[in-house]
């Protein structure tokens, strides 16, 4: 609603992946599931592919992996991806099998160890995985 | 990672230089060919094949075409089908898809340079993904393709090979194809018709194959192999300039953000049974208080924002009627920052923590400001440039509406503005500190709809009024107190009537203050009972008054035994407080409730029916965020945490925001005795009989 320069976008989401608890965010276009931004992930074909290194992301998840207190917690941009897709597609299909004029707005998703928040949109997709109090 | 786009742009285009140069190649070989054919010499060229070869090959790539062409992949010149037929390609296309292909591709697939060597059908699926500027730029190729002169779809496909792989392929095709098929041309048709069956019977075989899991191929396919791959740099810039991005990023964080919070706040899937160290435990901290449990009252958020809030100081607060969660702040000029906006609002979401809901911004600093109670959606605000300023939550931060620096309107500092009147006609009432008060509409903001002169009755000094507050009874809209900088204050009409004109009424005077009156507040009446005649002072003398006012109408014969005399009222409650008193407000709910703020950064919650000396509570907001003077050194800790405004939410009455001198925006919930919709009809009726049993001490110590 404010200024809307893509600095600002940049610096919402380097916010969102700083706050306390939050262990990597993974911004994804819709369409072609293309990763856009991500911060506290590795990416397996940063080798292979050099052009997907993104300098502001590496920022981001390098500030984000003093927050993330667990190693184990770190995965793979392009696994998280792919089963992020597939959740969704999943959670889409139960919704429109309810109600076809019906869509996604947002999944959360609680596991042991933390929680997952997938907010969809009509072109991207914001995934945010983060450490919820011990239960 | 530019360099590397740029290096394989080059690359392509050194190749197309290449392919043009073999054409030309091609054509003078053609036509030596063809003089030789003429002269009947037995030629050595290895053109003279060729054409024909290619023409076939022509065929065959055409009937490839044709076969395949209703799919998008027909936009792939290297689809398998001549992965299969020409395994010579297969080695070079694949070396090429990894290399060459992988910046046209919009979304190569991780597995894709191993998919490569097998027939995997999965560049087919993957192709209809091709970001819209990149297909054209394939698509331009395509169009080569098609519309290729006859010879070019030869050279076209082994080029794309060579381009990497074997370079000297040329050197290599033309000594042993052509004296193989100079000798052998008939032999070789025939072959090469064999192979042309044996291609189509293949590419059927194929086709079958790829066109039966297609129809539900393209989520199968996508879960398997859909291209999750990081984008390159000017995708990535292309992406995050979009304006569909930007708004993304915006809705979707603020999601998030709330979705964190909530999560803080309480733990949905806490199992009691386990531990019981998460048990609610009444904390009597810092920042709450104790005392009965009915009269806590507990801080539940504070809000700061770095890049905004910071060497700001609040000048206004308000809760929106619509939306309870929902705090504005308004904020004066951050001295450090002059490129930054002069005014602010910050509206808060008690559900989000750390970063506002909405920003808007003025050109000056802003003074007052509130949720219009009529309208969920805007937001008016007082400048210290005179203007009036409407904002609108769905619209950008500049407000959408305000009034004109000059002519007409405010020409001094907006400390004060209301809306009056009902959902269907209501007004802005604004007033600036040399008296002038403005009614405006809120369709049209450039010229005032009213507009009146506060001027000081004969024994003052100044003919203007300096106006710090106003405030309008909760029945009568025509009729406001206005608190004056010499601590008088002064019942005012709109409107001329009867025994009175517009203006303020001279015949009546509140008096008690010695110091600018910061804050005037009518009750709230909303009971069995009328207390709407009580109302709250609050000024800079350590004081907080409590009067009641004469009612307009009534003033007229009760004056007319003494015309020409200004009757003086006095408070009817005089509450001395320890500090400088800033903001002083009824509850909106609870009859004998109000809370006031003060210099020494304590928000003190008063019960008149349990006591007029003492407050009930008294807290004062934690140090968990760092307001503007975090850095300063801790003598002047008493100066940073006064406390400048105050606001009820005004729905339930359960929460108090306040906020002052560091920016820091403190929102308090007030326990049930304090706050909360249902209320007793003992406490009207103990309001009532405190003020009549007041009036009598007054009128006792006046000696009326």
């Amino acid at each position: 609603m404010a200024q809307n320069t893509p600095d600002d976008t940049l610096a919402l989401l380097t916010r969102l992946s700083q706050k306390p608890g939050v262990q990597s965010t993974l911004v994804l276009a819709r369409d072609t599931g293309a990763i856009v931004r991500t911060s506290g992930l590795i990416s397996k074909s940063a080798s292979a592919n050099p052009n997907s290194t993104l300098p502001a992301s590496s920022e981001t998840s390098a500030d984000n992996y003093t927050n993330t207190r667990k190693e184990g917690g770190i995965h793979n941009a392009e696994d998280v991806a792919s089963m992020v897709w597939s959740f969704l597609t999943a959670a889409g299909d139960l919704v429109d099998g309810l109600d076809t004029e019906d869509e996604v707005k947002l999944l959360r998703l609680r596991t042991k160890k933390n929680e997952l928040v997938i907010v969809p949109d009509s072109k991207y997709i914001l995934v945010v995985i983060h450490d919820t109090p011990p239960a | 990672m530019d360099s590397t786009i740029q290096q394989r742009r080059d690359e392509i285009l050194a190749k197309k230089a290449k392919l043009a140069e073999l054409k030309r190649q091609r054509e003078l070989r053609k036509e030596a060919s063809a003089r030789q054919s003429l002269a009947g010499s037995p030629s050595p060229d290895i053109a003279q094949p060729s054409p024909s070869r290619s023409d076939q090959r022509r065929d065959l790539e055409s009937l490839i075409s044709g076969l395949v062409g209703d799919r998008p992949s027909s936009t792939r010149p290297d689809s398998p089908a001549q992965r299969v037929t020409r395994p010579h390609s297969v080695i070079s296309s694949g070396q090429l898809s990894s290399d060459n292909e992988a910046p046209i591709q919009y979304v190569p697939i991780t597995g894709v340079d191993q998919g490569m060597q097998t027939l995997s059908i999965a560049p087919l699926a993957t192709v209809f993904e091709f970001d819209a500027a990149l297909k054209q730029q394939k698509e331009q190729e395509v169009i080569t393709y098609s519309k290729g002169v006859q010879a070019n779809i030869d050279d076209w496909q082994p080029q794309r090979s060579r381009g990497v792989g074997d370079s000297d392929s040329e050197g290599d095709q033309s000594p042993t194809s052509s004296p193989r098929s100079k000798r052998l041309s008939r032999r070789q048709k025939e072959r090469e018709d064999e192979i042309r069956a044996n291609l189509r019977k293949e590419i059927e075989e194929e086709l079958k194959a790829v066109q039966q899991p297609a129809p539900e191929g393209g989520e199968v396919d996508g879960k398997e192999n859909f291209p999750f791959k990081t984008l390159s740099n000017e995708e990535l810039n292309a992406v995050e300039n979009s304006d569909e991005f930007i708004g993304f990023v915006e809705r979707s964080t603020k999601v998030l953000e709330r979705a964190l919070d909530q999560q803080l706040g309480y733990d949905i899937l806490a199992d009691y049974a386990l531990g019981g160290e998460n048990v609610d435990e009444e904390d009597e901290g810092y920042g709450s208080s104790g005392g009965k449990k009915g009269r806590r009252v507990k801080e539940i958020a504070q809000f700061w924002d770095e890049r905004w809030s910071k060497k700001r100081m609040i000048s206004d607060l308000g809760f929106s009627s619509k939306f309870p969660e929902l705090v504005l702040a308004s904020y004066t000029k951050n001295p450090s920052a002059p490129h930054d906006p002069d005014g602010l609002i910050q509206v808060w979401n008690l559900h989000m923590h750390d970063r506002p809901e909405y920003i808007f911004h003025a050109q000056s600093d802003i003074l007052t400001a509130k949720f219009s109670p009529f309208h969920p959606n805007l937001i008016i605000g007082g400048a210290y440039s005179g203007q009036v300023l409407l904002w609108d939550t769905r619209a950008k931060s500049a407000p959408v509406q305000k009034t004109p620096l000059t002519g007409s309107g405010h020409t001094h500092p907006v400390y004060s503005l209301d809306i009056v009147g009902t959902q269907n006609a209501n007004n802005i009432i604004s007033c600036s500190t040399d008296g002038v008060v403005c009614g405006w509409t809120v369709d049209m903001l450039s010229q005032p709809q009213e507009f009146l002169e506060l001027t000081s009755p004969p024994p003052a000094k100044t003919e203007d009024m300096a106006v710090t507050s106003i405030a309008f009874p909760q029945s009568d809209p025509t009729y406001f107190l206005a608190g004056t900088e010499e601590g008088s204050i002064y019942p005012c009409h709109r409107y001329d009537r009867a025994g009175a004109k517009a203006g303020v009424d001279s015949r009546v005077k509140y008096s008690g203050h010695a110091a600018p009156v910061m804050s005037l507040d009518f009750h709230p009446a909303k009971g069995q009972i009328d207390l709407g005649d009580l109302v709250l002072s609050a000024s800079v003398d350590w004081s907080v008054k409590l009067w009641k006012v004469r009612p307009p109408a009534a003033t007229g014969p009760a004056n007319a035994a003494a015309p020409g005399a200004t009757q003086v009222v006095s408070p009817i409650l005089d509450i001395a407080r320890e500090d400088l008193v800033y903001d002083v407000r009824w509850s909106p709910v609870k009859p004998s409730v109000f809370a006031l703020v003060d210099g020494a950064g304590s928000l003190e919650v008063w019960d008149i029916n349990v006591d007029v000396e003492v407050p009930v509570q008294k807290v004062s907001p934690s140090d968990n965020k760092r307001g503007a003077f975090a850095t300063m050194p801790s003598g002047l800790g008493y100066m940073n945490r006064s406390l400048n405004k105050l606001a009820w939410e005004r729905n339930e009455g359960k929460r108090v925001a306040v906020g002052g001198m560091d920016g820091v925006v403190t929102v308090f919930e007030v326990g049930q005795d304090l706050g909360g919709v249902e209320t007793r009809s003992e406490e009207w009726s103990g309001v009532k009989r405190l003020v009549s049993r007041l009036e009598g001490v007054g009128e006792g110590v006046n000696g009326k």
